[in-house]
């Protein structure tokens, strides 16, 4: 196969789209900008809500790597202790404790059981957003007692009514309010509400915050326990290096040592195994669309210049720049039609990143990478040539009598 | 220089037999104008695509130019056919989507021994000699059948075959087209001492000819120079 075959061969291709037919071509680039993005489209919502998900853990949970009590410890103790290791390693931003202690609250007429955490308000700064995601009043200062502050969800709406509230509240606490905390244990409190956060993580935002030193008051143990303590890396720290490094420095003996990742695949093992399964099928779809669909168009095109190409053979035009000529054919649409698919998926995850599908677990928007775009090109690229190649190899070969005799 | 021994072409199908050529022994001369004749499903084309390298015979030899045609495998036929055959079919065969110069130009983009300026000239060069150098930019399907015979003729002489083949070029044209075909075809043949072998089955043509070979169930019923054969 020389140059100038090649020549003749891509001469062919290009003039059949540019004079053929007009709407043909439009629809099959269509369809194949559509199987792309049909291809890339679940994956990468799923990739999106794991990564909201993710960064809501890392956020407003367990930091990076996570030190929990061992089993049959209801705590880690001695946490003053493990802290300045950890806060003394490399790599490490920052370790914080929180304790966690079950209350009702109680606001006017309402009663609303949460969850109160107790945190250091200046370390936690360095751990999660919290303090930056504030819609009234202010953050908790370090040593503040008598003063919490309230997710959005749980301080309420006074316009919207008990029975046709979403989620239970104290029907519209605003700053400055007072609210009665029963913590169960005997020790019952009225906190002023110094001010009001939304994160979009509901486990947060169902919860109210209040500062180690006042939980202290309420149950000693805070004072040197902490139901677990939450490790930020450095940027460019891997959590593997972190957590090897918490084990290294024998902070195993003190709790139990895992990384986001080593939690979340634990609880989310069964839902990343089920979105594999509906990736790979509507990757497998696109495929076989896209397959056929070449394969429908070249055979059609074929089927129809049968004659033309006996003739072409006739003339002495060998049989490899008949195949060739589909084959670029199907090189075109398919590269033009993998561009119309980036283009679309590209759009798509603009207008999502705007506009994410929210609900109150996660957030969806198009997490594409070029290594998705890429992966994906090269997949529907491979199946489009070979659904071209099959038919044009077959036609090529056709006998020139039969092929004329038509 | 063209040399035909005993050739003979046997289709089958199923049970039956068909005789399509039944022992054809001829000798064509170069510069010759040379007509096929005879009546529908005499054996013409057959003998036709045997002489162009487009079938095999069931036996016999063909020696073109002194090379036996029948010891070449595919891909020097192919060859054989792009450097040393030239061709016209009855309906043209146009490539559609290529312009009247792409289609001539064609089988000269893919010789090894033309470079694209000589490529150029030479379509060029027939384009004008069949008139239609005007058309140069134009789609097959805005031409009349005559004009798309005659860029088929153009297309057959870019290469300056050594043999130019014509299976009825004339039967989906009018009689005045046909004329013009046929007088392209004479001047071509007269001028660059062309070999040509045409089949027509149309009695006026044989007025073209120089020599009417005239078939009959596959066998040679009469070989003369025009105007002696029967
Ligand atoms: N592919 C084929 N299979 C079977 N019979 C064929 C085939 N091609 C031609 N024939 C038969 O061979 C004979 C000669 O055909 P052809 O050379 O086309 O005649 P002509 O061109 O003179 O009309 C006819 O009887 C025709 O039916
Ligand atoms: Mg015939």
């Amino acid at each position: 196969m020389g140059k100038k075959e090649l020549k003749v061969a891509f001469l062919l291709a290009l003039r059949s789209l540019q004079r053929g037919s007009r709407s043909s071509v439009i629809l099959t680039i269509l369809i194949i900008g559509m199987c792309f993005t049909n291809m890339i489209f679940l994956p990468s919502m799923f990739n999106g809500i794991g990564q909201s998900i993710t960064k809501q853990v890392v956020d407003y949970e367990v930091g990076n790597v996570l030190v929990s009590p061992k089993s049959g410890d209801k705590y880690v103790a001695d946490i003053g202790a493990t802290l300045d290791l950890i806060n003394g390693m490399p790599g490490v931003e920052r370790a914080t404790p929180h304790f966690t202690k079950g209350a009702t609250l109680k606001y006017r007429q309402r009663v609303l059981g949460v969850t109160v955490r107790a945190i250091s308000p200046n370390d936690e700064k360095s751990v999660s957003p919290l303090y930056t995601k504030m819609v009234a009043g202010s953050y908790l200062g370090e040593a503040d007692t008598g003063e919490v502050i309230i997710g959005r969800p749980v301080a309420g709406d006074a316009s919207i009514r008990q029975e046709d509230e979403f989620q239970a509240s104290l029907g519209g606490v605003r700053v400055g309010d007072s609210i009665n905390i029963d913590y169960g244990n005997g020790y019952v409190k009225d906190y002023r509400v110094k001010g009001i956060y939304f994160t979009g993580w509901s486990q947060a935002d169902s919860a109210v915050y209040v500062t180690s030193t006042d939980m202290a008051m309420v149950d000693p143990k805070a004072l040197d326990n902490a139901d677990y303590i939450t490790v930020k890396a450095k940027p460019g720290y891997s959590e593997q290096f972190i957590k090897n490094e918490l084990l290294a420095y024998g902070v195993g003996g003190t709790g139990k040592v895992q990384t986001t990742a080593d939690l979340l695949s634990k609880s989310m093992g069964r839902a990343l195994q089920s979105f594999a399964i509906i990736n790979m099928v509507s990757l497998v779809v696109s495929i076989i669309i896209t397959t056929v669909v070449l394969f429908i168009v070249i055979t059609i095109k074929t089927i129809s210049s049968r004659k033309q190409i006996g003739i072409l053979k006739a003339i002495g035009v060998d049989k490899e720049v008949i195949m060739h000529n589909y084959g670029f054919q199907v090189i075109i649409l398919g590269i033009l039609g993998i561009i119309l698919g980036i283009f679309l998926t590209l759009v798509l995850a603009d207008y999502m990143a705007y506009n994410p599908i929210v609900t109150p677990e996660w957030s969806a928007t198009l997490y594409v990478t070029p290594m998705d775009l890429l992966q994906n090109s090269v997949i529907l690229f491979i199946a489009a040539i070979v659904a071209g190649y099959v038919p044009a190899y077959q036609i090529s070969r056709e006998d020139i009598q039969t092929a004329m005799r038509t | 220089m063209i040399i035909i021994e005993n050739l003979k072409k046997i289709y089958r199908m199923g049970d039956v037999e068909v005789n399509a050529l039944d022992g054809v022994t001829l000798d064509i001369a170069k510069g010759e104008f040379l007509g096929i004749m005879g009546a529908s499903g005499s054996g013409k084309t057959t003998l036709l695509h045997m002489l162009g390298l487009l079938d095999e015979p069931t036996s016999g030899k063909i020696t073109i130019d002194g090379v036996d045609v029948g010891r070449l495998n595919d891909y020097e036929k192919t060859q054989f056919r792009l450097y040393k055959l030239g061709y016209v079919f009855q309906d043209y065969a146009l490539v559609p989507d290529l312009t009247v110069m792409e289609n001539v130009s064609l089988p000269a983009m893919l010789r090894l021994d033309r470079t694209e300026e000589q490529t150029h000239a030479g379509s060029f060069e027939v384009l004008q000699k069949i008139g239609l150098c005007d058309r140069r930019d134009h789609l097959p399907r805005e031409l009349s059948g005559g004009q798309q015979q005659r860029v088929s003729i153009a297309r057959a002489m870019v290469n300056k075959p050594d043999i130019l083949f014509a299976d009825e070029p004339c039967a989906n044209l009018d009689s005045e087209n046909s004329r013009l075909v046929l007088d392209l075809f004479k001047e071509i043949n007269e001028e660059f001492h062309q070999t040509i072998v045409m089949v027509s089955h149309e009695d006026w043509h044989k007025d073209y000819f120089h020599r009417i070979i005239r078939l009959k169930d596959g066998k040679i019923i009469s070989d003369g120079s025009n105007g002696q054969s029967a």
